[in-house]
């Protein structure tokens, strides 16, 4: 280990991890909020929505997410009408709001079907008794349904959060400067490849002891009535 | 067993023809000749005949070269790969192949001074403000927050990360996905060795795009690489001398320049530092 090359490598990797952060609660705000509308769509009767939901999940599930960013980025990019329209071409034309783009809608796959399962967990019981008290849907679905749902889906859904940020990595192949890109920068800087994809790796590895963390405490609180 | 046989006859025979080269490569390098060794299926830098004749700017620079040595010349050819291994086991006393400098092959062999070298330039679209600037200071001072393609881990990258660091540069892993960027709009400008951009320039998705007529040369800053060399055994100091000397004459009475405009109608040559 050479550690004038760690002091000048930290705080370049540094200026990723702010980015790999911001990619990735951007497009978990977004992919939870549509994956969280794709199995309420996915578990109603309308054929056609649930139907939706179904081949929405199946297809972005079954694709490699590198696949995803090369169509969306380099596939996209090549069409004149998107090219022309400035609402599209902010979203594609940009490398990190791309990554944001296909990691939103990839995760949004995801979340449904963990979503999906904390749903169908519900007991019929509970429903019902909420019906009896003369609840509307709405409301019933804040305060009975969801709030169940998510206590159920939640170890699940850490797991996704912690895959949401490795496939971060993956926007560097679309010019993004994350903790990856920059790891790339460096090491045909410096040829140094042991020391910086080691230290690219601790700060991934920091990122997600973070998380784990936050979501164990949330889990510990959401659980707090419940017998152990 | 007739497979076998033939291999052993084959075997045989590169054996011999091994043992009788290297006799004949010592045996000119005694009486004032050189050999070299050159690719002969690379136009126009190196193309050999039937005869075994090599024509080219290899050949031409390999003629210059014996002439001003007062050594007679005699061509070697051999696949680009085997060129290193070829000089090391004393096939042939030199490579003149269109042969770039790198670190990687100057742990094999020796090299001469770099004597030509493939321009680097900037490709922006045709109305772009860049599009007409004719020196390097200015070109590289307003490049300043405009965004800029290189190929990852070329010196290209490294230059700009040293020259031009107020420019936003994005660097890709293959030239295509950074053709592909500079046609969609996402960069302004990419910077590349010359042949490579000419190629973009020259398909319907480069149409819209331009050279800015200005050459950056390793001579501007050294980060861009030796240039094209001559390749020489690591055991053979006294020749390097004497042919770097030659190059350096070749280059500045203008012969190599004047051989460069015959085969690729713009002059390569390097000057030496």
């Amino acid at each position: 280990m050479d550690f004038e090359l760690v002091f000048l490598a930290v705080p370049t990797l540094a200026k990723g991890l702010w980015l790999t952060a911001i990619l990735t609660i951007t497009s978990v705000a977004i992919g939870f909020n549509l994956g969280l509308a794709l199995a309420v769509m996915r578990l109603s009767k309308n054929r056609a929505m649930s139907s939706f939901a179904k081949g929405y999940s199946t297809v972005f599930r079954g694709t490699p997410l590198l696949v995803q960013l090369f169509l969306f980025y380099y596939g996209l990019g090549q069409l004149s009408f998107v090219r022309d329209n400035p609402v599209l071409w902010w979203v594609v034309g940009d490398g990190a709001h791309c990554a944001v783009m296909a990691l939103a809608l990839n995760t949004a796959a995801y979340t449904s079907e963990i979503l999906r399962g904390g749903l169908m967990s519900i007991p019929a019981g509970l429903v019902e008794a909420a019906q009896a008290c003369g609840m509307s849907q709405l409301l019933r679905f804040r305060r009975i349904t969801f709030p169940l749902a998510i206590r159920q889906a939640l170890p699940a859904y850490g797991n996704e959060l912690v895959l949401v940020v490795k496939g971060t990595s993956l926007a560097s192949t679309i010019t993004v400067l994350e903790i990856t890109g920059h790891a790339k920068r460096l090491m045909s800087q410096t040829y140094a490849i042991l020391e910086i994809f080691a230290i690219a790796g601790v700060l991934y590895l920091l990122i997600n002891l973070l998380l784990i963390t936050l979501v164990r405490l949330l889990e510990a609180r959401l659980t707090r009535y419940l017998p152990r | 067993m007739l497979s076998k046989g033939n291999q052993n006859m084959k075997l045989k025979s590169l054996l011999l023809a091994t043992i009788f080269s290297t006799g004949l490569a010592a045996a000119h390098a005694a009486e004032g000749e050189l050999s070299i060794g050159t690719e002969g299926e690379y136009p126009p830098w190196s193309m050999a005949d039937a005869a075994g004749n090599v024509t080219g700017f290899d050949a031409d620079v390999g003629n210059l070269l014996c002439a001003k040595l007062e050594m007679k010349c005699h061509f070697v050819v051999q696949a680009f790969d085997g060129l290193i291994p070829a000089l090391k086991a004393k096939r042939f006393d030199i490579i003149i192949s269109g042969m770039s400098i790198t670190a990687e092959r100057k742990k094999q062999i020796n090299f001469s001074v770099g004597y030509a070298e493939l321009a680097n330039m900037f490709v922006v679209k045709k109305d772009s403000d860049l599009a007409g600037v004719k020196d390097i200071e200015t070109l590289l001072t307003s490049l300043d927050g405009r965004t800029v393609g290189v190929q990852a881990g070329t010196t290209h990258a490294h230059f700009m990360e040293k020259r031009a660091s107020s420019a936003v540069l994005k660097t890709y892993d293959t030239l295509d996905q950074m053709q592909i960027d500079l046609a969609s709009g996402r960069v302004e400008a990419a910077f590349a060795d010359s042949s490579a951009l000419q190629d973009f320039l020259g398909r319907p998705d480069g149409k819209d795009f331009q050279f800015v007529d200005v050459k950056v040369l390793s001579t501007f800053d050294p980060t861009l690489g030796e240039g094209i060399g001559v390749g020489i055994s690591q055991e053979n100091t006294d020749l390097k001398a004497r042919i770097d000397k030659a190059l350096c004459e070749l280059v500045a009475d203008g012969s190599i320049g004047k051989a460069s405009q015959t085969w690729f109608k713009t002059d390569i040559s390097r000057p030496c530092q």
